[in-house]
């Protein structure tokens, strides 16, 4: 069973550009191993909040716990500290285009975890094996497909060794025959106990691997609950609302 | 016709040796551009409000200030008030190098911020302090795509590098008026003078080609 | 105080009748440059192969050389072969040239980045060349060209500096001269650049001016 104390906690995160508030008042908590899906509309606030949670986003009002421990407005080795726990994969890869694949995933160990080349070059080809991309290790991220690039981009958090994994619509820039071979790797993560918070518009993987499903429209977390309940026994009328077109599209198998 | 050549041909050998010269003062400014032009650049794009006020007075100045009406000011004015005694060939790399930075940190400047937001992203998910992100992500990929606008710069500097004449610096230029005052062979030797440049000129944009083949990224096109 | 020294009337005059001779030297340069510029540009882009050719070879030189080369060239070398040249019009000549070269460059990047779906529907509806050129091509053209040419005038401004290694006294060569009277060379050419500045600074404002007056939406992205 889960853990007492969660692994993550955020309250009444707040931000706004001008005067739209993007995120209002979020609040969230995750234990170790679990895997929560945020979904919603798009422009609803998925993305700003996993982004405040390692504070790539400055938020307005919030208080984060890793461990138990608050993370008070973090800023120079602290911050670095705790993005280094933090995993996070993004839309649209962000691979340094200067380095190959073996390099993208040596640098931050290297430079920011401080291991000497040679630890750090066998680990790195250790999360690529991992990752299925053994044979690609020295290509650039521009000779790579999509469905590569986010692989490694997996590769490279994983070899940081995070207590938690932000994943911000990994399958959302890929094209559709690329998807599965992403969506096996954050499979194979789950199965292996990874904690992840996971924004994405697969509603049927969601349904299928997630512990529970978190609702988010106008920045605000409207409703969560298991994968069942708020696909098909929503509460709120909203969440019914976009449930109902969202399985109509993407149907409930898992993809 | 036959004098002329004559005289060119003797005077080859003194003008080549210019030529070194010339070489110095543009090596030496452009390292120096190239140096301050890279903090001009980082400081600009990710400094504070009032560093920015800052680097945007300092381009503007050397932007808009004449090269000649700089190094007589440099030359006779600041050495004497300062009491420092510099040659003249290290004021002209000085003056050189610091309006150069002003317009290389511009194109490097254009380079950092045609990167996409996500690498740098990326660089701080992964932990990197701000200054690392740009050390190891920003810069490297930045200093590449602005290896163009570099080339540019350099014939530039190079042909501006004749005007250090004017503070008596033997360059190619000022070795062509020696000796065509002596001979009267002005227009040869200014011919000759002018290939000479035109001749460094294409060896070092062909040079400068050759080096953005060898740090090419494979598959990169920005 | 020292600094009152430069409100003296034969200093001020002084600086005056530099500064007149500046303007002397870039106004006409800068027109007669674009003229040169805007030729040459629309002979590289729409001539015949040999005269193609001859002004690629104008511009290779003009802007291989050093200007500081060219102006010696008209004013010591032609003297050479018979042709004496004021230093005032060697000057003007030097720059005018040299400055049309590098807008040539300009002009001929502008011309061709004009759509060929543009000419093409202007032939097809019976333009004559020339027509298709002045009417079609040019009000295109000249947008793009501007901010390229609009610097190059900026440029010049700077470089009118030079004429005083050809012993034009225009400002920077008064600025000298009052320097080494009176032995004040910071202030002087501190005086010196902060009037260059001012008219650098004027001059770009007013091409910024001019090109948001002239400004189409949409119509920055190169065909």
């Amino acid at each position: 069973m889960a853990d007492t104390i969660p692994i993550l906690r955020i309250e009444q995160m707040t931000k706004r550009y001008g005067d739209k508030e993007v995120l209002k008042n979020a609040s969230l908590s995750i234990n170790k191993g679990e895997l929560k899906v945020l979904i919603g509309p798009s422009g609803g606030g998925k993305s700003t909040l996993l982004q405040c949670i390692n504070f790539l986003i400055k938020p307005d009002k919030g208080r984060i716990w890793l461990d138990g421990e608050e993370i008070l407005r973090a800023k120079g080795k602290a911050l670095y500290d705790y993005r280094q726990k933090v995993g996070m994969i993004f839309q649209d890869f962000n691979l340094f285009d200067h380095l190959t694949a073996l390099h993208n995933v040596e640098i931050a160990l290297v430079r920011v975890k401080g291991l000497n080349k040679g630890e750090a070059r066998d680990r790195a080809v250790l999360e690529l094996g991992r990752v299925g991309l053994t044979e690609y290790m020295h290509q650039y991220p521009a000779e790579l497909s999509g469905g590569q690039k986010q692989r490694v981009s997996i590769a490279r958090a994983l070899a940081m060794d995070p207590e938690i994994m932000l994943l911000d619509e990994p399958t959302s820039a890929l094209d559709p025959e690329l998807i599965s071979e992403v969506l096996d790797v954050i499979r194979t993560l789950r199965s292996n106990g990874m904690t992840m918070i996971m924004s994405t518009h697969h509603i049927g993987f969601a349904s299928e691997v997630a512990d529970e499903l978190v609702f988010l429209e106008d920045g605000s977390i409207v409703e969560t609950g298991s994968p069942v309940k708020i696909l098909y026994q929503a509460e709120c009328t909203r969440t019914r609302e976009f449930c109902s077109k969202i399985t109509e599209m993407y149907g409930n198998a898992s993809s | 016709m036959t004098e002329s050549l004559i005289v060119l041909y003797g005077a080859l050998p003194y003008l080549l040796r210019g030529s070194l010269v010339t070489i110095a003062v543009v090596v030496g400014a452009m390292m120096l551009g190239l140096v301050v032009g890279i903090h001009l650049a980082v400081g600009q794009v990710y400094g504070g409000r009032w560093l920015r006020r800052l680097i945007v007075l300092y381009v503007w100045f050397f932007r808009g200030v004449p090269l000649l009406v700089l190094l007589f000011l440099y030359y006779f004015g600041l050495c004497s008030l300062l009491h420092i005694n510099l040659s003249a060939f290290t004021v002209s790399v000085i003056v050189l190098g610091m309006i150069s930075s002003a317009y290389q940190s511009q194109i490097l400047r254009g380079s950092i911020m045609s990167l996409p937001e996500g690498q740098m992203k990326a660089a701080r998910a992964l932990g990197m302090s701000d200054r690392k992100a740009v050390l190891l992500i920003i810069l490297p990929q930045a200093l590449r795509l602005s290896i163009p606008g570099w080339s540019n710069e350099y014939s530039i500097v190079l042909k501006d590098s004749a005007v250090a004449y004017a503070l008596g610096v033997m360059e190619m230029m000022a070795r062509a008026h020696f000796v065509a005052s002596r001979t009267y062979e002005h227009l040869p030797l200014y011919f000759a003078a002018g290939f000479l440049f035109m001749i460094l000129t294409y060896l070092g944009t062909k040079g400068l080609r050759i080096l953005e083949e060898k740090v090419r990224i494979p598959g990169y096109s920005a | 105080m020292r600094e009152l020294f430069f409100f003296q009337p034969d200093i001020v005059s002084a600086l005056a009748s530099g500064l007149w001779i500046s303007v002397q030297l870039i106004i006409p340069s800068a027109l007669l440059g674009i003229i040169i510029g805007v030729t040459i540009g629309a002979l590289r882009v729409y001539g015949t192969p040999s005269i193609k050719a001859m002004a690629n070879g104008f511009v290779l030189i003009f802007r291989g050389f050093p200007l500081v080369v060219q102006l010696f060239i008209w004013y010591f070398g032609l003297p050479y072969i018979g042709i004496y040249l004021s230093p005032f019009v060697a000057a003007v000549v030097g720059f005018s040239l040299c400055s049309g070269a590098y807008q040539s460059e300009y002009v001929r990047g502008a011309f061709l980045s004009v759509k060929t779906g543009q000419t093409l529907a202007a032939r097809a509806l019976g333009f004559s060349q020339i027509k298709m050129i002045l009417f079609v091509t040019l009000p295109q053209a000249f947008r793009r060209a501007l901010p390229g040419c609009g610097n190059e005038i900026i440029y010049l401004i700077k470089y009118s500096s030079l004429a005083y290694m050809i012993t034009c006294i225009e400002l920077t060569g008064q600025g000298k001269i009052i320097a080494s009277d009176s032995f004040r060379y910071t202030e002087t050419f501190m005086v010196i650049g902060a009037l260059y500045l001012i008219l650098t600074t004027v001059a770009a404002w007013l091409l910024r001016r001019l090109e948001t007056r002239l400004h189409i939406p949409g119509f920055e992205q190169y065909g």
